[in-house]
C-alpha cells in the first residue's frame, strides 16, 4: 500500500532545483538580442509634469528607444480596478488607478515617467539622467489626518476631498448597548507602513515572436493568468497568443499580486514595436517606491462591556492609507473591518473608515492585509478593558469567545470577497487553553514574573487571540493527467512563490491516486499549462487549487477504475489503487500499471468507447461560497531592559488551527516566516517620510529587516477543526503568523514594565528608540 | 568609460578570460556573462546576501565586487555544490530535510555563506549558527528551519527531528 | 535641509558683498563645481558634482536666483539643482553686517527640500554634506579675501 501523505512531513519536490542554483526565476532569462529597459521615476511626491526631454537619451549609444507617455498613444490608460467594493449599502468608492507613464501630473516618488530601452542595464541607467523632466512642486499629501482638512491639496483633483472611500457597517445597535455598559475604554491606535521586502524584486521579461505572432512573457506575478488575459485584450491578442509564466518566484506576501504594474503593461507594448526581447528587473531602491505597500491606519475605537469583562459592543472609526491610486478597492479596510471581530461573541458593532490618497506608493495587500490592524485594535482594547476591571487577559478572552456550537456563525456584515462574513468553524477555548499551557502562563505570572522582577528583571507575557479569513473565492482549476511514463502531472493556475504547491498539490493528487509524492509533477504559474483561475493571494492556494486537485484527481481516479475494471474483469468497487497501479484488491495478480492504462486510454487503433474520452485525464474547478476561517493564539515571553528599552523575547509560541493538516513541516514554515515578518512590523520596520513624502530610508542599510539574530525560536501547536466547506477540511496558514503579533508584543512589554510604569503601546512599530522614549515620558509624567 | 578590462578568473574549476567593462559587477558578470544564474541579486547594495560567493574560498557578495576584482582569483557558486550527476552534498540535503527553504532565492546566498562557516565551524552551537546567517536575509522563513539545517548538516541534529 | 549659521569674513562687508556676486570666485569657492556663469542680472546657472554618501560624483544642473537685494547688506536667494540622482530646492538669505575689527558678520539661512535617491540613500548625510561644502566655501572665500585686502 502507498501510505497516505496527508499530515506527513513530506519534503519538497521542488527543493533539488532550488538548491543547485538551476531553478529558473525571470531575471535568469536571457536570450540573445535582449534589451534591457529602465525608468525615470518621478523624484517629487506631488507636482504639475510641465515637460519631458528625451532628445539627449535618445542621442546616448546604446539607447534604442525612449517612450514617454505621448508615445504611448491609446495604450495610456489608467489601469483597472482590481476589486470592486462588496455591496456595502451606502458605500462610497472612488476608483483611481495610474497611467502606464505618467501624463499631466505625478502623485508619488517614484512614479514612472519615462522608459528607456537599452542594449544594456548599464547604459538604460546611464540614460536615465540624460532625461530633464521638469515638475511644478505642489505641497505633498503626506499625514492622513491632515490630507482630510480643507485647504489641502488634491491627490486627484477631481474629487472634492482627499477621501478615496468611506463604508459604514453595523451589526446590532452599538448605541444601545453602550447605554447599558458598566464600562467603556477608548483609545486611538496607529499602525505604520512597511514594504513587503521579498528578496526577489519584481522582474519582467518578454520575448515578441512576429512571426508566430507569439508573445511570452516571464513576470514575477503572483496572478499569471489575469495578466495573460488583460495583456491580450490590451494589446489586441488572443488569450492563446500570449503565454504568461511566473516561473519560481522568490517570495511574494502580496505586492506581487497587484496588477497591472506600469512595467508589466510597457514590456510588452515596446517588444511588439521593437522585434527584440525586453527585460525590466527591478533594483532595491525602486522595490521603495515602484512596488505597493500597506499598513498605514489610524483609529479611534471604543468597547462597550460589563463589569464581568463581557464584551457588549466595540465602535471603531479609522483612516486607511490607499497611497496615491486604489486600483485594490476596499480589501484592505474591510479585512480590518471583519478581522477586529476575532474569535470573540460581539453583539453590537459599528465601523467606519475612509479610505485616504496621500503622495505616499500605492497600497494593496501586503502579508496579513489589514488583519492585523483590526487584532491590534481588539486585543488592546480587550487588554485595557481587563486591567479597569481587574479581570485576567486570558480570562477576560475565554469570557467572550464564540463557544463550538455557535458555528457556522454569521457575523452579519460584509467581508473582502462580497459574501457575509460568516465563520465556517472554529474551537477558540482549547486552542486558549493549550497556548496557555504550554506557555505557563499561570505560573509565569504567578510565581516566575514575581521572582524575577525581585531580581530586578523586567519580564512579562503576552497571549492574544485571532482569526484569518482564507481561502476565499472565485475559484481555481486543476487538470491531472497520468502520462504514458505513470508520471502524473497536476497543472493549476495558480503560481508559487515559496509556499511548496509542488508538494502539497502533488500531496493531494497522490493520495487520492495512490501513487508516491515524488510521483505527482506540479506544474503552476504557466498560462500554457492551465489557463483558467486567479492567483495566489488571501491565504487561498491550498484550500481552492487544493480542493481543484482534489476534485480532478478523484474524477481521474474514477477513470481508472472505470478502464481497470474492464480490463481485469472485476467491478470496480473490488479494485484498488497503489503504488501506481490498480489491481484487484486482495488478488496476487499485479494488476496493470497506470501508465500502462493511460496507453490503452489513448489507443492508435481500435475503438475507444462511445461516451468516454480519451486518456486518463481530468479538469475540475472549485469555487467556495465563501471563504473558511482560520484561528489561533499567539503567546511571548519578553525581557525587556530598563536602560535601554531592548527587548528580548525569550519564548515565542503559535497555536494554530487551520483545519485539516496537509504538511505541518510546511505549515511550520508559513508559521515561522509569518511571525519573523509580523516580529519586523513590531519591531523594526518603519518606511520615513519627510514633510514632502520624500522615503529617507530606501534601502536595506536603512530599513531594517529582521536577521536571524532577532527572530527567536518559535513554538508551534496544531489543532485540527475541519472546514466543512471543502471536501478536504482546508483552511489557509499564509498570513496567520504575521496577523496578531503586534498585539502580543504589545501586551508583553506593557506586561515586563509593570503597571508601575505606566506605558501603553496604542502604535506600531515600536522601536526601542519609541519604546525608550514612551518609558521616558510616563516616568516623568509619574513624577 | 575606458577601455575592456581583461579578466582571467576560474568559476567552480572551469578558467574564462573575458574582456569586461570595468564598471561590470561581478554579479552581473556571473549571471550574465557566464550564464550562472544561480547566484541571485536581491539588493544591490551588499546587505541581503543572496549573492553570497567563495572568493578564494571566502564569502563574498558578488554586487559590490567588481568583474575587474577576479581578475587572478577562484571563485565558486551555488552550481559548485551538488554532484555532477545532481546528486545534493549534506549541506544542500540537510536544507531539504529541515525545510530550510522557500521561496529558495536567499537560499545560494545562505548555502555559500555556510559552505565556509561549517568548514571553519563543524561543531558550531545555536548562537553561532545564527550569527553566521545574520548578514543573509530571508523574508520566507523566519530562519528557525535553516538553522535546524545547519545543525543536521552539522550532525548535530537528526534528520527527522520536528 | 537647513543649513543656518554666521561667520566673520576677515574684511570690509563691500568687498564681501562683491565676492559673493562674482562667479568666478564662487566657482572656485564652492566645492565640486565645474562651471558657473552668470546669465542674466541676478540669474547663476552651473553644473557641480556632489558625492554623498553612497552617491559618488553625482552631477547637478544649478540654477540661482538673486532677489531683494540691499546692497551691501542684504540678499535673498532661489536654488535650484537638478541631477540624476535627485535634486534641491529652496531658499536661503544671506545677511551681511559689519563686525569688529574691520571684519564682516555674515548670517545665513536656507530652508532646502531634498529629493530623489540622494533623500532615499544619503539622507543620513546630506545635512552634515551640506555643513562641510558651507565651511569649506567659507574658508575659501576668506582666504580668497584676505588676499584682496592685502593687496
Amino acid at each position: 500500500m502507498t501510505r497516505p501523505s496527508f499530515g506527513q512531513r513530506v519534503r519538497r519536490n521542488e527543493d533539488a532545483r532550488l538548491l543547485t542554483g538551476r531553478a529558473m526565476f525571470v531575471d535568469d532569462v536571457n536570450l540573445p538580442g535582449m534589451l534591457h529597459v529602465a525608468f525615470v521615476r518621478s523624484m517629487m511626491a506631488h507636482g504639475t509634469l510641465k515637460g519631458i526631454d528625451a532628445a539627449a537619451a535618445r542621442q546616448r549609444p546604446g539607447v534604442v528607444a525612449v517612450y514617454t507617455a505621448a508615445d504611448l498613444g491609446d495604450y495610456c490608460k489608467p489601469g483597472p480596478v482590481l476589486v470592486n467594493p462588496p455591496p456595502v449599502p451606502g458605500h462610497v468608492f472612488h476608483g483611481c488607478t495610474q497611467l502606464p507613464l505618467a501624463k499631466d501630473k505625478v502623485r508619488y516618488v517614484g512614479e514612472p515617467i519615462a522608459m528607456i530601452v537599452a542594449e544594456s542595464r548599464y547604459v538604460a541607467e546611464d540614460a536615465l539622467a540624460d532625461v530633464i523632466v521638469d515638475i511644478d512642486p505642489i505641497d505633498a499629501v503626506v499625514d492622513l489626518e491632515a490630507a482630510l482638512k480643507p485647504g489641502v491639496p488634491l491627490v486627484h483633483p477631481h474629487l472634492e476631498s482627499n477621501a478615496a472611500a468611506h463604508v459604514v457597517q453595523r451589526k446590532g445597535d452599538y448605541v444601545a448597548a453602550r447605554a447599558k455598559a458598566d464600562i467603556v475604554v477608548k483609545r486611538r491606535f496607529l499602525y505604520d507602513r512597511g514594504v513587503a521586502a521579498a528578496i526577489e524584486n519584481r522582474a519582467v521579461a518578454v520575448d515578441w515572436d512576429p512571426r508566430a505572432e507569439e508573445m511570452t512573457i516571464w513576470d514575477t506575478t503572483q496572478a499569471p493568468i489575469p495578466i495573460r488575459n488583460g495583456l491580450a485584450k490590451m494589446l489586441g491578442l488572443l488569450e492563446s497568443q500570449v503565454r504568461v509564466v511566473a516561473p519560481f518566484v522568490g517570495g511574494g506576501f502580496g505586492p506581487k499580486i497587484m496588477m497591472f504594474y506600469p512595467e508589466e503593461l510597457l514590456l510588452p507594448w515596446a517588444a511588439m514595436r521593437l522585434h527584440r526581447p525586453l527585460k525590466w528587473t527591478e533594483d532595491r531602491q525602486e522595490n521603495f517606491y515602484a512596488t505597493t505597500q500597506e499598513r498605514g491606519q489610524v483609529h479611534e475605537a471604543e468597547m462597550a462591556l460589563s463589569k464581568d469583562g463581557r464584551i457588549l459592543g466595540v465602535r471603531d472609526w479609522f483612516l486607511c492609507d490607499t497611497g496615491a491610486y486604489d486600483p485594490y478597492g476596499l480589501t484592505i479596510p474591510i479585512n480590518t473591518q471583519c478581522t477586529l471581530l476575532g474569535p470573540y461573541d460581539i453583539p453590537n458593532y459599528e465601523t467606519e473608515f475612509t479610505s485616504v490618497f496621500t503622495n505616499k506608493p500605492i497600497v494593496t495587500p501586503v502579508r496579513g492585509a489589514g488583519r492585523q490592524h483590526g487584532v491590534f485594535v481588539s486585543e488592546r482594547l480587550l487588554d485595557i478593558a481587563a486591567r479597569e476591571l481587574g479581570i485576567d487577559r486570558v480570562e477576560i478572552r475565554k469570557r467572550n469567545l464564540l463557544g463550538p456550537d455557535r458555528f457556522p456563525h454569521n457575523h452579519e456584515i460584509m467581508f473582502q470577497d462580497s459574501a457575509p462574513l460568516v465563520y465556517d468553524s472554529g474551537n477558540y477555548l482549547p486552542t486558549l487553553e493549550q497556548a496557555a499551557e504550554i506557555i505557563g502562563y499561570d505560573k509565569f505570572i504567578r510565581e516566575e514574573q514575581p521572582r524575577l522582577r525581585a531580581s530586578g528583571k523586567r519580564v512579562g507575557v503576552g497571549i492574544c487571540c485571532y482569526v484569518e479569513g482564507t481561502g476565499i473565492g472565485p475559484y481555481e482549476g486543476a487538470r491531472v493527467t497520468v502520462e504514458p511514463s505513470g508520471t502524473v502531472r497536476c497543472a493549476t493556475g495558480v503560481g508559487t512563490q515559496g509556499q511548496g504547491h509542488f508538494t502539497v498539490l502533488a500531496q493531494i493528487v497522490a493520495d487520492a491516486l495512490g501513487v508516491g509524492v515524488e510521483d505527482v509533477r506540479v506544474v503552476t504559474g504557466d498560462t500554457r499549462e492551465f489557463h483558467w483561475g486567479t492567483g495566489t493571494f488571501a491565504s487561498r492556494g491550498a484550500v481552492v487549487a487544493g480542493s481543484a486537485c482534489h476534485a480532478a484527481a478523484m474524477s481521474v481516479r474514477g477513470k481508472i477504475l472505470d478502464l481497470g475494471s474492464a480490463i481485469l474483469g472485476a467491478p470496480a468497487d473490488n479494485l484498488e489503487l497503489s503504488g501506481g497501479r490498480v489491481k484487484v484488491a486482495g488478488s496476487n495478480d499485479p494488476g496493470i500499471a497506470f501508465g500502462d492504462l493511460a496507453g490503452r486510454a489513448n489507443p492508435l487503433r481500435g475503438a475507444v468507447r462511445p461516451g468516454t474520452e480519451p486518456g486518463l485525464e481530468s479538469t475540475a474547478y472549485f469555487g467556495p461560497d465563501r471563504g473558511s476561517t482560520a484561528s489561533g493564539v499567539h503567546a511571548m515571553i519578553v525581557e525587556v531592559d530598563p536602560e535601554t528599552a531592548a527587548v528580548e523575547i525569550k519564548r515565542y509560541l503559535v497555536v494554530h488551527d487551520c483545519g485539516t493538516i496537509i504538511n505541518p513541516l510546511l505549515v511550520e514554515g508559513q508559521i515561522h516566516g509569518g511571525v519573523a515578518h509580523g516580529i519586523g512590523n513590531a519591531f523594526f520596520e518603519s518606511l520615513v517620510y519627510d514633510d514632502q513624502a520624500q522615503l529617507m530610508n530606501a534601502s536595506f542599510m536603512d530599513y531594517l529587516l529582521p536577521t536571524a539574530t532577532d527572530v527567536p525560536p518559535i513554538e508551534t501547536a496544531h489543532r485540527e477543526t475541519p472546514s466543512p466547506f471543502n471536501v478536504l477540511g482546508l483552511k489557509g496558514v499564509g498570513e496567520a503568523g504575521c496577523i496578531p503579533t503586534g498585539a502580543v508584543f504589545a501586551q508583553a512589554v506593557e506586561d515586563a514594565l509593570g503597571p508601575g510604569a505606566g506605558v501603553e503601546i496604542n502604535e506600531i512599530p515600536m522601536s526601542p528608540n519609541q519604546l525608550f522614549e514612551l518609558m521616558h515620558v510616563s516616568g516623568k509624567e509619574r513624577a | 568609460m575606458g577601455a575592456n578590462v581583461r579578466v582571467d578568473v576560474t568559476v567552480n574549476g572551469t578558467r574564462h578570460r573575458r574582456d569586461v567593462e570595468p564598471r561590470l559587477l561581478l554579479s552581473d558578470f556571473l549571471r550574465q556573462d557566464l550564464g550562472l544564474t544561480g547566484t541571485h541579486v536581491g539588493c544591490e547594495h551588499g546587505v541581503c546576501g543572496a549573492c553570497t560567493i567563495l572568493f578564494d574560498g571566502e564569502p563574498a557578495r558578488a554586487c559590490i565586487m567588481l568583474a575587474a576584482q577576479a581578475d587572478g582569483h577562484e571563485i565558486l557558486t551555488i552550481e559548485s555544490l551538488a554532484a555532477p550527476d545532481g546528486t545534493l552534498n549534506p549541506l544542500q540535503s540537510a536544507f531539504r530535510q529541515a525545510h530550510g527553504l522557500q521561496c529558495g532565492f536567499c537560499t545560494p546566498g545562505m548555502l555559500m555563506t555556510l559552505t565556509a562557516f561549517l568548514r571553519d565551524n563543524p561543531k558550531p552551537d545555536e548562537p553561532q549558527i545564527r550569527e553566521a546567517i545574520s548578514g543573509n536575509l530571508c523574508r520566507c522563513t523566519g530562519y528557525q528551519h535553516i538553522v535546524h539545517a545547519v545543525q543536521i548538516a552539522a550532525g548535530t541534529r537528526a534528520e527527522d527531528a520536528e | 535641509m537647513n543649513l543656518a549659521g554666521t561667520f566673520t569674513f576677515a574684511g570690509p562687508r563691500a568687498t564681501v558683498w562683491a565676492l559673493l556676486h562674482d562667479p568666478a570666485v564662487l566657482a572656485k569657492a564652492l566645492p565640486g563645481t565645474k562651471t558657473l556663469t552668470l546669465a542674466g542680472p541676478g540669474r547663476y546657472e552651473g553644473a557641480m558634482k556632489v558625492s554623498i554618501g553612497p552617491l559618488t560624483a553625482a552631477e547637478f544642473a544649478v540654477v540661482v536666483t538673486l532677489s531683494d537685494e540691499i546692497e551691501p547688506s542684504h540678499f535673498a536667494m532661489q536654488i535650484d539643482g537638478k541631477g540624476g540622482v535627485g535634486f534641491a530646492k529652496g531658499s536661503a538669505t544671506v545677511d551681511l553686517a559689519e563686525g569688529a575689527d574691520g571684519g564682516t558678520v555674515m548670517t545665513y539661512a536656507s530652508d532646502i527640500q531634498i529629493g530623489g535617491r540622494i533623500a532615499a540613500v544619503g539622507q543620513r548625510l546630506v545635512e552634515s554634506v551640506g555643513r562641510m561644502m558651507m565651511k569649506q566655501a567659507l574658508d575659501s572665500l576668506n582666504a580668497e579675501l584676505e588676499a584682496r585686502v592685502k593687496k
